[in-house]
């Protein structure tokens, strides 16, 4: 059942994608000579489109905002406990702090949300269109596993750190 | 001045038109006529007004309307595509709420409806800022 939201959710954020990713250059309108991912400033209506939050419950959603030239996908992961808590913020700061390697990865994410994407039309014509799409959804999916991974080997070590402490008083 | 009290009493119309259709829908729910109760829902002015509670009181009966198909197949068999349109609109309302039996409901839904309407019909929704639900 879980399994079957879960590829629901991430259909319905492929599909969204795949129509929200129709990016044209378009330098700036007010300043001359400059070309700003609009999506970011947001200064003038006619430019946007409608943003849509994707939720697949109550603790995890995406944002997509779109843009003439540029989109925004913002994720918040789910986060069952304190420990998953602390493990997702360190994680995806982590990844954050590496933007560049991304190129298509935000430094900072949007206000209430863990991690954010900013494609621009520039990395349409650089990357293909499907394949920055499979990189997100494929993102998503990673994730979760690595959260999982990093819970279950951060309890694993305490138990066994543990153990090794407790023997000296047995 | 003027044209706020022709805001106001139309809310007022449209909202009475709204409590009606809630009524039918709820009759159409009883007799087990899903695909017709989402019908009537999805049908009607309120798209045209920019009142905040007639889009309310609209989604309020869509949701109902939407919570209570079972059957995607004979939903997708009787309904209408000019209904593809506004149907994409609401479900994105719906996916926006969070509550999870909507998000499920919303979510399975969104998938036979790109299927079946193409990602047109998504970004139809996405750029209609004028005709908002």
């Amino acid at each position: 059942m879980a399994a079957n939201t879960l590829r629901l959710y991430l259909t319905c954020i492929r599909n969204t994608l795949e129509a929200a990713m129709c990016l044209q250059n378009f330098p700036c309108q007010e300043v001359e000579r400059h070309n700003k991912p609009e999506v970011e400033l947001k200064t003038s209506p006619e430019l946007l489109l409608n943003s849509v939050i994707i939720c697949r419950n109550e603790a995890e959603r995406c944002l997509i905002e779109t843009s003439i030239n540029s989109l925004r996908i913002s994720l918040k992961v789910k986060q069952a406990d304190e420990l998953e808590n602390i493990l997702t913020k360190k994680f995806l700061r982590f990844l954050s702090m590496r933007a560049e390697a991304f190129q298509v990865l935000r430094r900072k994410p949007v206000q209430g949300y863990d991690i954010s994407f900013l494609v621009t039309n520039y990395h349409c014509e650089e990357m293909q269109k499907h394949k920055l799409i499979d990189f997100i959804v494929q993102f998503m999916e990673d994730i979760d596993k690595e959260i999982s991974e990093l819970k279950l080997s951060v309890n694993t070590r305490g138990r066994l750190v543990a153990t090794e402490f407790l023997k000296q008083f047995i | 001045m003027a044209s706020e009290h022709v805001e106001a009493d139309n809310a007022e119309a449209i909202i009475t038109r709204i409590e009606h259709k809630s009524r039918k829908i709820e009759s159409l729910l009883k007799q087990n006529k899903p695909v017709e109760a989402l019908k009537t829902a999805l049908e009607g002015p309120p798209p045209k007004t920019k009142d905040e509670r007639c889009k309310s009181a609209n989604w309020i009966a869509v949701h109902r309307a939407i919570m209570a198909i079972k059957d995607l197949d004979s939903l997708f068999f009787a309904l209408d595509p000019e209904y593809y349109d506004i149907l994409m609109k609401y479900l994105y309302r719906g996916l926006s709420t969070g509550d999870r039996p909507t998000c499920d409901q919303c979510l399975r839904i969104h998938e036979r409806l790109t299927e079946k309407a193409g990602l047109g019909c998504i970004l139809r929704s996405l750029a209609d800022t004028v005709n908002t639900v």
